[in-house]
């Protein structure tokens, strides 16, 4: 018996999620296409997946707001580790496999009506996935030469960073906060924003009065590599963290 | 099975619930914990099963520290709990999901268990059932995963009175040399004839935990018409039917263990009772 990650326990969890969870995760199937057949535009359709994404992430932990229910999981014989990796595998991999789907069907057939009823024949369009850098800058390209160096400047890659960072904090939020737990983020969230925010605009725009900070210029986005690095080190980050609030977790 | 040294636990920083609690539990019994509401018992099953972790002592539970709920240790703990979890499955599925974590597990106790406690179907849903037929699937269960120690809070709650005698007698055959069963309860009727050992705890702490064969040695129940005293007697109590007594055993008479009057008389006379037993 591998006491730290056995792989048959996290198979056990997941089709424990699965079986669980069947006809709600089914209902969101429908209705992700259902919206996906009306909405395609790559704009509206990534603000959607960031926000389904913080709420399936924040629904994993919710069971810990109601205490039979967190006694319940953290009686399931399986570590720690593999109860948070299968939790990230849900929160990540499955999440955006039906994302992606769901997406694809809606798009395809949302197209497909929309020619059908005006007589049209508008090609699919894989904006969400095609999207180029100029695009997720809202078509300001005076960013574009900047220090910013996305990891081959693509989009999706950068949207999956970002994704994966909303994710694990709202997943961070769940086992932290008992009650509320999207609302008690999102307001922390927003408070260290402000915070972070303060500080760019009172303190270090004095200390490094070289540097630039247009109105479309962060102070982070300035420090290029040293971002990009910190962004990518910030999920783990945030799922060490995670694992340890769940072994401190107490119901 | 269970050692517990001087564990301190609270929930708020000012108030302590439990101090200095010690507790040792053996294999091959059925020992039923008894107490006023509020004075921790449903928390020492906790810490027990690690859903809580004592501010100070030590707590050992088959040879694992219960805080860290290593899958080996739980996988021998069923902690069936008052309230149950919500969970949108049928019986059929939570078998199928949850069975697999027991190694232990008999899919056929499961199924007979489910017929002696009269749940036909496999097929219902457990958020349709009542609270009730909902306890008899996680009892079942419970007993089927075949665990080394098994933790009740409040089992017979919510259960109709012919289920109630069911539960008994599954319980009673379920217990082996290598098994623990350890039961909260207010309603110690439904005890009766079923626990080999009773712990009692009363402000806070455990003041009693003597296996029946040395309570029933020691201690002699009784009804008396009369409210003559004598120098034997350690409690009594008006009731409807007489006097009862619960008085020291000074002639090795057999007589039947009342439990709640045991009750009433360890948290009335602590002092007497434990001289008695020491």
């Amino acid at each position: 018996m591998h006491t730290t990650f056995n792989f048959n326990r996290l198979v056990l969890l997941l089709k424990r999620f699965f079986i669980e969870n069947k006809t709600i995760e089914l209902t969101y199937w429908g209705i992700m296409i259902l919206v996906f057949t009306v909405i395609h535009n790559a704009e509206t359709v990534k603000t959607i997946l960031y926000i389904m994404g913080f709420i399936f992430a924040a629904k994993q932990y919710k069971l810990f707001a109601y205490t039979p229910g967190g006694m319940h999981y953290l009686l399931i014989p399986a570590t720690h580790l593999e109860k948070l990796v299968c939790n990230i595998l849900l929160t990540t991999v499955y999440f955006f496999t039906m994302f992606v789907i769901t997406y694809s069907i809606g798009n395809i057939v949302g197209t497909n009506l929309f020619n059908l009823l005006n007589g049209m024949s508008n090609p699919v369009s894989w904006n969400f996935f095609n999207s180029s850098y100029a695009q997720l800058m809202g078509g300001n390209t005076s960013l574009i030469g900047n220090n910013i160096d996305l990891p081959g400047g693509n989009v999706f890659l950068n949207m999956m960073v970002k994704f994966l960072i909303v994710q694990s904090i709202f997943m961070l939020g769940s086992v932290y906060f008992k009650h509320n737990a999207i609302g008690k983020t999102m307001l922390t969230l927003i408070s260290f924003v402000i915070i972070i925010g303060m500080i760019e605009l009172f303190f270090l725009k004095d200390l490094f009065s070289g540097v630039s900070l247009g109105p479309n210029t962060h102070l982070l986005d300035n420090f290029g590599y040293g971002f990009n690095i910190f962004t990518y080190l910030l999920i783990p980050f945030l799922w060490i963290v995670t694992y340890f609030r769940l072994t401190e977790k107490q119901v | 099975m269970i050692e517990i040294k001087n564990v301190d636990f609270s929930y708020t920083k000012n108030t302590k619930l439990l101090t200095g609690l010690s507790l040792n539990l053996e294999t091959g019994r059925i020992h039923g914990l008894l107490g006023k509401n509020g004075e921790g018992k449903s928390t020492l099953l906790k810490l027990i099963s690690g859903l809580v972790f004592p501010f100070k002592g030590d707590i050992n539970v088959m040879g694992f520290e219960p805080l860290k709920r290593l899958p080996e240790m739980l996988q021998e703990i069923y902690f069936l709990p008052e309230e149950l979890p919500q969970l949108t499955l049928s019986i059929e599925n939570f078998e199928q999901v949850y069975a697999p974590f027991y190694p232990n597990f008999s899919k056929e106790q499961f199924n007979q268990y489910l017929k002696e406690f009269e749940i036909d179907t496999k097929k219902s849903m457990l958020n349709k059932l009542s609270h009730g037929q909902k306890k008899k699937v996680f009892v079942a269960f419970g007993l089927a995963a075949n665990t080394k120690l098994l933790l009740m809070d409040e089992p017979t709650n919510g259960l109709d009175i012919p289920s109630k005698g069911q539960f008994r007698r599954m319980v009673a055959a379920s217990i082996s040399e290598e098994r623990c069963l350890l039961i909260s309860t207010h309603q110690v009727r439904d005890l009766d004839s079923l626990i080999d050992g009773i712990i009692i705890m009363d402000a806070h702490e455990i003041v009693f935990n003597e296996p029946i064969e040395n309570i029933t040695k020691k201690l002699l129940f009784k009804i008396s018409d009369s409210n003559e005293t004598n120098d034997t007697l350690i409690y009594s109590e008006q009731n409807m039917q007489g006097l009862y007594q619960v008085c020291e055993n000074k002639t090795n008479k057999d007589s039947r263990l009342d439990i709640e009057l045991l009750f009433n008389a360890v948290v009335t006379e602590k002092k007497k009772i434990k001289q008695l037993f020491q």
